[in-house]
């Protein structure tokens, strides 16, 4: 049995070899993993989005596929296409990029909607049908799709019920001066994740998460974190709250976190921490001001806001 | 150094001198010690080198996997190692040092430490099972004193600091300038106090109670047994020579009543013999017959001289202490008559020596009465006796071809006609005209005793003791050669003679028709070997004084002596029951004397004080038992409710932070979780962050978590919080400050 907090800090330190002065985008990115959930990364170009998912993915010892979105991806493209084998007189089913343990969706705002649903379905059904036969998916799987809220032309927005099917949303933000420069310092030659050697195997995840599972969460906890939810939901400035996949992701989410920090029990305070990252892409905002990213900006604001009116239970 | 480093220091050093004991008491072998050695001296230095108290065992290069391999495939070996010697013990502690090395090598956490304590505490009864050497007891103090402080270090470690736990924090407060976290408390001390008594009257009760073996359970029998030469039915001449050199002692004797004479020279008396081939001699009349025991451990050969004689004849009575030899011979001043000790049966042979059935395994103690001979002045004049044809075929016996030194003997005799004058003649010749020295190998000689009388004339003890016995012989006078030991070292301290190897001796007797066997030596006082210098010699012979008391007092001390003490304490709590009776008359009457008083009171002092010692032990066995048991109950209580009780008093603990900590100026918003308040603590107060975040991580796991809580970290965390609130908050004073800067 592996110990799992020693295990999971191992990682997060391997990626942040890689990954400079983001500590806690890492452990949340880590965290996913172990709450068997999805992560978007949503940031301007350029502050390592796809690093940080090819650092993790190395660190794993996991199958690792990347799929770059444009608009002219098909959803074939990403599933698998079946063939004919003229051998064999039969049809063949060539499975696509998604048969892989970690699927790095690069810029997925960039492709057409039928394409992005196609993904999603896999992501959330864990299993791909084509052709009316069902392929399931390899465990772990876990998808992280980036996508840039800077531009805007020639892009397709992620819907609100799409979105939910991340676990989690996070950005990175740009690195303090200091970290910057040992970025700069590195030698330019080697893709830096490239260096990164696989610190556990795809059953350690997979025990991992069983772990997580195990993780205990006090009684009244869960009540403060379904009135975190139900305070969404009454919120004036929300015109959608928060639904109850999503407080089943906060609560996965919260097991995983304390595990994390070497708890076998949750607190409080993980519920506080992860609302924010958890919840901000689940919800509308009422008076949405600006352009969608500004909108979710003010999501995440208001959530930290109602998270504070919220009593925690002593 | 801090207390965590002193408690690893204190746990290593406790591991040495159990190691030490076991390395004096048992033969290990010489891989086995340097290595135990080694780990020792490198896991001190480690100790005592590294300031990182979170890792001290990262640097050991091997991973834990390893040495557990190492620690089954020692208990394999251990196995091999038993069926391979066939015997169980030895192979045990062998096992045990190897098991000690791997912990020496892997001390990482607390728990490594306290199993290399229970290793230090079976190897300490391993050595007390192998042997009772004296040097077992200072160790043993020394174990005991390091295992105090180890015990008292890991008290401290264990944070159990802090005021009595029953304190209310309103007394506590007052205490607020002393400030004693850190620092040895009282309720520390009592600890360790108490762990001492209890130690020490565990041991006494155990060194009263328990049956006695008088030697190491384990202890291998011939082996430790000194190897003595000139004990047997047959000695070659010259096999004394060997050990003149070697200083163990054999035998420690001490002459009650008189001091034989001034001369401090006591003749111990071994095996005669009456045989003599050229090269050996040999005790041809060696048959042994059983002593009667004339009363409880009294044997005493029956009195076969006249009465006139007994009187004539002074006795000399000597206690000795016989170290385990690899003879059955009980050594005595010539000639011995009475022997008497916790012995299973005296044999006694026709020369007169005294044995044991079999040779001792454990040092023996017994008192043997002589009566010393004395030449009687009839033997002064010349009268023809005729002696018994057998005792002449035995005493007059002489090698082949002994003219040469029938025709010495001769000469040197001269006109005396007595036996007596005879024997004093050739003792004189003897005596002046050769030397003595230890370096001649004679053995190798054809014919040994001619080659001393005539070519070499020089030789020792043997040699000169052989000359005179065929000297005399070859005259008609019955001699017989004597092997024992000539005990000349007089310890001041003990008024005891000690008797070592080198003082093995060998010397004439000779038969006088009237005054029977009288004792000659013709060997001329040797110049000390040895000898030391004055300082050294007191320093020496002391320690050998409380090496015989050792073995006097513990290690001799016998099932009698135990119902001795027993029946001691029983007088005396009837003398005590008589005192309390009949104190109220001795108040009414007139007292007696102080002086009769004390002289009482010291006649029944020996019994008293084993009373009370017994008295005292036993209260402290009880107070111990009642605060453990105190102590149990406190942890009943805390838990009665189940975990929802410990839950609730968890978060009672926590709320009465929370308000302490409000009530000096620190809010905690409901909204806000504890780890995020512990932050809010720490930047705002850095003094109460330590126990608010020992607190704190009790709280969560109490109670969002399902853990079980000890009332020992409740307690931990009670003291936390009792010295929160002695802490003084330094800001309230800035902030004066800073108003009255702002004023002026």
């Amino acid at each position: 049995m592996i110990n799992p907090t020693e295990t999971i800090r191992s990682i997060q330190n391997n990626v942040a070899r890689v990954i400079k002065g983001k500590p806690a985008a890492v452990e949340m990115t880590v965290v996913c993993l172990l709450a068997r959930g999805h992560l978007l990364l949503e940031d301007v170009p350029g502050v390592g989005k796809t690093t940080l998912a090819h650092s993790l993915a190395r660190s794993l010892d996991c199958s690792f596929k990347r799929i770059q979105f444009t608009s002219d991806l098909l959803p074939s493209d990403i599933v698998g296409v079946s063939i004919f084998n003229r051998q064999k007189q039969a049809f063949e089913f060539m499975p696509g990029p998604i048969f892989a343990n970690i699927v790095l969706a690069d810029e997925i705002n960039r492709t057409t909607p039928k394409t992005q649903s196609s993904l999603l379905e896999a992501m959330s059904e864990a299993q791909i049908s084509v052709d009316n036969q069902t392929y399931p998916l390899g465990q772990p799987f876990m998808v992280i799709a980036t996508q840039n809220p800077a531009e805007y032309h020639g892009t397709f927005p992620l819907p609100e019920s799409q979105l939910d099917r991340f676990l989690m949303k996070l950005r990175l933000g740009y690195p303090m001066p200091e970290e910057e420069k040992k970025v700069l310092e590195r030698t330019p030659s080697l893709h830096p994740a490239e260096e990164l050697r696989p610190i556990v195997t795809a059953q350690d995840v997979l025990d991992l998460q069983a772990q997580a599972d195990n993780v205990f969460m006090d009684e009244s906890l869960t009540d403060y974190l379904l009135s975190i939810v139900q305070a969404t939901r009454q919120s004036e400035l929300l015109a959608l709250g928060v639904s109850t996949r999503g407080a089943l992701a906060l609560n996965c989410a919260t097991k995983a976190l304390a595990l994390a920090r070497g708890r076998t029990y949750c607190l409080p305070d993980d519920i506080r921490e992860l609302a924010p990252l958890v919840l901000s892409h689940r919800v509308m905002v009422a008076h949405a001001q600006g352009l969608r990213p500004r909108g979710f900006e003010q999501a995440e604001c208001i959530i930290r806001d109602i998270v504070d009116s919220v009593p925690v239970p002593i | 150094m801090s207390l965590d480093q002193a408690f690893r220091l204190t746990s290593i050093l406790l591991a040495g001198v159990s190691f030490i004991a076991l390395f004096l008491e048992s033969h290990l072998p010489g891989w086995l010690t340097f290595l135990t050695g080694v780990a020792l001296i490198l896991a001190l230095v480690r100790v005592t080198a590294s300031t990182d108290d979170s890792s001290p065992g990262a640097r050991t290069g091997l991973p834990l996997v390893v040495w557990n391999v190492l620690v089954i495939l020692g208990f394999f070996g251990f196995w091999v190692d038993c069926l391979i010697s066939g015997e169980l013990l030895p192979a045990g502690v062998r096992f045990l040092l190897v098991l000690m090395v791997i912990k020496l090598f892997t001390l990482r956490c607390f728990r490594d430490h306290l199993h290399l304590h229970v290793i230090s505490v079976v190897v300490m009864l391993a050595a007390a099972s192998l042997g009772a050497n004296v040097w077992y007891f200072f160790l043993f103090l020394v174990y005991l004193f390091v295992g105090v402080w180890t015990l008292l270090l890991l008290g401290l470690t264990k944070q159990l600091e802090g005021p009595d736990m029953s304190a209310p924090p309103a007394l506590a407060s007052q205490q607020e300038t002393r400030g004693s976290y850190g620092r040895l408390t009282p309720q520390v001390f009592r600890l360790a106090n108490g762990l001492a008594l209890f130690v020490f009257g565990v041991t006494l009760f155990l060194f009263f109670a328990l049956p006695r073996l008088q030697a190491g359970f384990y202890q291998k029998g011939q082996g430790a047994a000194i190897r003595t030469a000139g004990f047997s039915d047959a000695v070659d001449l010259g096999s004394i020579g060997p050990i003149k050199r070697d200083p163990r002692v054999v035998m420690r004797v001490e002459p009650s009543g008189r001091v034989p004479d001034g001369k401090g020279r006591l003749y111990l008396r071994g095996i005669a013999f009456d045989h003599y081939d050229g090269r050996s001699w040999v005790n041809q009349l060696s048959r042994r017959r059983v002593v009667r025991e004339t009363g409880p451990g009294i044997f005493a050969l029956n009195g076969s001289r006249g009465e006139r004689e007994m009187l004539a004849r002074p006795s000399l009575k000597l206690k000795i202490f016989l170290e385990p030899l690899d003879t059955p011979v009980l050594f005595g001043a010539p000639f011995m008559e009475a022997v008497s000790g916790n012995l299973p049966a005296v044999q006694v042979d026709v020369g007169g020596s005294f044995y044991l059935p079999f040779p001792g395994v454990t040092p023996v103690e017994y008192v043997a009465v002589s009566r010393s001979p004395a030449v009687l002045p009839a033997d002064l004049q010349p009268s023809p006796v005729v002696y018994h044809e057998a005792f002449l075929r035995y005493f007059t016996q002489t090698p082949a071809r002994s003219d040469r030194i029938a025709a010495l003997a001769r000469t040197v005799v001269g006109q005396e006609r007595t036996p007596y004058g005879q024997a004093m003649a050739i003792q004189d010749h003897l005596a002046r005209n050769y030397r003595y020295s230890l370096e001649i190998p004679l053995a190798e000689q054809a014919n040994p005793l001619e080659e001393f009388l005539f070519n070499r004339k020089t030789g020792y003890c043997e040699h000169y003791a052989t000359a005179m016995v065929i000297m005399l012989r070859t005259l008609g006078v019955p001699a017989r050669l004597v092997t024992g030991f000539l005990a000349t070292e007089w310890n001041e301290y003990g008024q005891y003679y000690v008797v070592r190897q080198q003082d093995a001796h060998a010397w004439v007797e000779v038969h006088l028709p009237h005054s029977g066997w009288i004792v000659m030596d013709p060997t001329p006082p040797s110049e000390g070997i040895g000898d030391m210098t004055g300082s050294w010699q007191g320093w020496a012979s002391m320690v050998d004084h409380i090496r015989l008391l050792w073995n006097r007092v513990v290690v001799q001390f016998s099932a009698a002596d135990q119902l001795a003490i027993v029946q001691g304490v029983r007088i005396s709590g009837a003398t005590v029951g008589q005192k309390v009776w009949g104190s109220t008359s001795r108040w009414v009457t007139p007292p007696t004397s102080w002086r009769e008083r004390i002289v009482d009171l010291y006649d029944r002092s020996t019994a008293g004080i084993l009373a009370a010692g017994g008295i005292a032990i036993l209260a402290g066995l009880c107070l111990f038992l009642w605060l453990g048991w105190k102590r149990s109950r406190h942890g009943r209580v805390f838990s009665k409710g189940g975990i929802q009780g410990e839950r609730r008093a968890v978060t009672k603990l926590y709320t009465d932070m929370i308000l302490y900590l409000s009530s000096k100026g620190i809010q905690k918003p409901v909204t806000r979780g504890p780890l995020q308040f512990l932050d809010t603590i720490r930047a705002q107060w850095t003094d109460a962050f330590p126990p608010a975040a020992t607190i704190t991580e009790l709280y969560c796991r109490g109670r969002f978590g399902r853990a079980r809580l000890t009332s020992e970290e409740y307690a931990i965390a009670q003291n936390k919080l009792h010295h929160l609130m002695r802490l003084t908050r330094e800001q309230d004073g800035e902030m004066e400050k800073t108003g009255a800067g702002n004023g002026i």
